[in-house]
């Protein structure tokens, strides 16, 4: 096989990104963990943690920028390099998005909190995580069903958005609750958008495998 | 035995290979133009041979040297540049008799000068009844030296690269159009090369002339197709007679052929840096 | 690049956009030539084999592929340069214009007349620059000033400034890349129709390449060009449309003929290859 070194650059790639997956699975469960403990601490370590998630999407982001300077990659090896710097950015933003959550908990610092509500962002959170993971795996495998199932799985977090809504519309009127529960709102739509990215990795891997790039979902659904 | 060693050794044979040659040709021409010098004047020149060295001269031998020459070129440039040009460029090389053809040309070049002396006896002077003139001798020494014109000539269109002829055949020349105007002309300094070499090769032979029947003692202007002598017989001649005197006017003589081969072979070299052209 | 002027620019209406968008597609423009199971043979081993496409009008075709794939034998078919090997022999067809290229009542001189070549090795005549144009006009007869046609094809080929003052010189003198520019000038001197290019650049220096790729963007909007490169970076830069050949080789590994894989837009080539060996050869997994 020829391009040795050219192929062994773009595994080192990959690896690198799965790295950052590895770390934005940390951030997540560092963020969810501290929502439903009401642990400050550990949200404030999450908040550093992000720096650790952003100086592997500059590796990431910088690798690309060589390979395609120096290796003129085309067809497959060209979708690759392309679907790589796009899933940079999306982890990026999972990253960033586990730190909001994290700042949201410090912001609700001993305001009561309702058990129903944080029963459901542990499941959220757990569906983010299975969906994170489902899609560094299907990239890592070139699998397009398992990228086409990850529609499902978001579909299960939105169905999970909208019990979190329902219940605040529930518990809206007890007044001490409110607030907490306004901030909550956010937490529920960080997580969701997590959710989203997962599916947006999953478009690239179908992408990079099929040559054509097609949206899973229509946004305006 | 060092690679230094070895190698000033190589040089040391090179020189000595060079010096035994050019002190052989030296000594031949040192001893020549001792000899002769003294009798290189008008008298050579202009004079028919005579009885009296004094007044003798190999006027008549030097124009039919200068016919015969004129003569060659004549006949041997066209005859020999066409079917160079046909072998080389238009001739199916795969073709048996084609081969056949070239097999022979190199086997002729080798043949030597005297058998063609007897073919032109034979054919020429008998067969057809040309009779024992200048033509004749011409004619023979066409033949003798032909085989190599061809080969000299072939050699130099062979050696016009064929990117040449590509790009030509390319812009839509014919085959005419690419031998004429790109190939001959870029072969031009080979080709004459050649042709004067052979001609100067010619203009030396003696055996073919005196079979076909060149006399030796001519004292009057040859004419084409009349009886005739050469500067390569006529010195002979001179050798052979009794008079010490004749041989120092042979001497001279062979000053005077070696003259005009020099003068062709200048004419050579001249064209050839002329027409030089780098690839 | 001085006498460009300046124009205001149009906004395009949507049926503007909509026909550049299918101008790009190439395939509905005329198609120059038609190839047809084309099959070459030298003596009976085979070179090529099974090749069927079309060349369009006014676009730039890449032949690529490793070496002993054909693709050099497959160019010199267009012009009828094959006729002057020996023991090569045509099958299939080859339409030009919709007309039989290799038809009995078909002269090859005016064949290459309208379809010209330059060689990978420049070959300039060892004449002067001025001959050097000349020698096409002057060979097929062509009317008109000869000066008028030796300037055309020079500045065509961005060549005219640099020898506009010492046409009389010899053409062995200028350097490489001037030298494949007199060829292209040369080759453009006869009015062709069509220019083919058997590797162009590949013994040129990077500048003198790019000047040439330049040079057939330009030259594309009056000619038709079909090149073969063994450069797939060039290809990918210069050509619309790209034809990947490969070598098929028999089952007891001796006889190997070229073979047409894959003939599509460059773009798609280089981005969704519809071919495994084509993915292969361009990411330069093999080959």
């Amino acid at each position: 096989m020829a391009r040795i070194s050219f192929q062994e650059e773009l595994d080192e790639l990959e690896l690198e990104l799965r790295t950052e997956g590895e770390l934005v699975l940390r951030s997540l469960r560092g963020a969810v963990e501290a929502v439903c403990s009401q642990d400050l601490e550990l949200a404030d370590e999450v908040i550093a943690f992000d720096d650790d998630v952003d100086a592997q999407y500059f590796e990431v982001e910088q690798g690309v920028e060589l390979l395609l300077a120096r290796q003129t990659p085309v067809a497959s090896d060209l979708r690759l390099v392309l679907a790589l710097l796009k899933d940079n950015l999306h982890l990026e933003r999972m990253g960033d998005l586990c730190v909001t959550i994290a700042k949201l908990t410090k912001l609700t610092k001993g305001l009561p909190p309702d058990e129903v509500l944080l029963e459901g962002f542990k499941e959220m959170g757990e569906r983010a995580e299975q969906m994170i993971r489902v899609a560094l795996r299907s990239l890592q495998e070139r699998d397009r069903v398992a990228a086409e199932s990850l529609l499902e799985l978001d579909e299960l977090i939105d169905r999970a958005n909208r019990r979190v809504v329902n219940r605040l519309l529930e518990i809206g009127h007890d007044l001490e609750r409110r607030e907490w529960g306004l901030r909550m709102i956010l937490v529920s739509r960080c997580l969701e958008r997590i959710g989203d990215h997962a599916v947006d990795v999953g478009e690239q891997t179908a992408y990079l495998v099929t040559g054509e790039f097609r949206e899973f979902t229509d946004a305006s659904r | 035995m060092s690679a230094s060693l070895k190698g000033g050794l190589f040089r040391l044979a090179l020189l000595f290979s060079l010096g035994v040659g050019f002190l052989i040709l030296g000594t031949l021409l040192v001893d020549v133009f001792k000899d002769g010098l003294p009798y290189l004047d008008r008298t050579l020149l202009t004079n028919p041979p005579s009885v009296d060295p004094k007044i003798a001269g190999a006027r008549p031998a030097i124009i039919a040297t200068l016919y015969i020459g004129g003569l060659l070129l004549l006949f041997t440039v066209p005859i020999g540049v066409f079917t160079a040009i046909y072998l080389e460029e238009y001739a199916d090389k795969t073709r048996w008799y084609n081969r056949l053809l070239e097999i022979n040309i190199q086997n002729l070049a080798a043949v030597p000068s005297i058998v063609y002396g007897i073919l032109g006896l034979a054919f020429l002077v008998r067969g057809i009844g040309l009779g024992r003139v200048l033509l004749a001798g011409a004619m023979i020494l066409t033949l003798l030296v032909l085989p190599t014109v061809i080969i000299a000539s072939r050699e130099a269109l062979r050696a016009v690269p064929d990117s040449i002829r590509q790009g030509a055949y390319a812009l839509g020349a014919t085959q005419w159009q690419v031998v004429s105007r790109q190939v001959l002309p870029a072969a031009i300094p080979g080709i004459a090369t050649g042709s004067i070499l052979a001609l100067s090769r010619a203009i030396g032979e003696t055996a073919p002339l005196i079979m076909i029947g060149a006399v030796t003692y001519v004292a009057f202007d040859p004419t084409i197709l009349g009886p005739f002598t050469a500067l390569p017989i006529q010195i002979y001649q001179f050798v052979r007679l009794p008079q010490d005197e004749f041989k120092l006017l042979a001497a001279a003589s062979i000053i005077v052929l070696l003259g005009i081969l020099l003068t062709l072979n200048a004419f050579a070299i001249w064209i050839r840096n002329r027409y030089r052209r780098s690839w | 690049m001085a006498d460009e002027q300046l124009t205001t620019i149009e906004p395009m209406s949507l049926a503007d956009i909509a026909q550049e968008q299918s101008d790009k597609s190439f395939t509905n423009r005329e198609a120059v030539f038609e190839v047809k199971d084309l099959a070459v043979d030298y003596s009976g081993a085979i070179a090529i084999r099974e090749v069927s496409l079309d060349v369009y009008k006014n676009s730039v075709t890449a032949f690529i592929g490793p070496s002993g794939c054909g693709k050099s034998t497959f160019i010199r078919c267009f012009n009828r340069m094959n006729d002057l090997v020996p023991g090569a022999h045509i099958h299939g067809d080859v339409l030009y214009h919709g007309k039989d290229l290799y038809a009995a009542d078909v002269d090859p001189v005016e064949v290459r007349r309208r379809i010209g070549m330059v060689f990978q090795k420049p070959n300039p005549f060892p004449k002067s620059i001025y001959d050097n144009v000349a020698f096409g006009p002057r060979v097929l007869r062509l009317r008109g000033s000869l000066d008028e046609r030796v300037e055309k094809g020079l500045r065509q080929a961005a060549l005219w400034d640099e020898v506009k003052n010492r046409l009389k010189e010899s053409a062995l003198g200028l350097s490489g890349g001037q030298q494949q520019r007199l060829c292209i000038a040369r080759c453009l001197a006869v009015e062709p129709d069509v220019i083919l290019m058997d590797e162009p650049a590949s013994a040129l220096d990077p500048i003198s390449t790019t000047r040439i790729e330049d040079l057939m963007h330009d030259l594309k909007r009056e000619y038709t060009i079909v090149i073969v490169t063994h450069n797939m970076q060039q290809a990918a830069r210069v050509a619309d449309m790209t034809a990947f050949f490969s070598v098929d080789v028999a089952p007891d590994g001796n006889k190997r003929t070229g073979i047409l894989v894959e003939y599509d837009r460059t773009s798609k080539i280089f981005t969704t290859p519809a071919d495994k060996r084509t993915e292969d050869y361009v990411t330069g997994r093999f080959g």
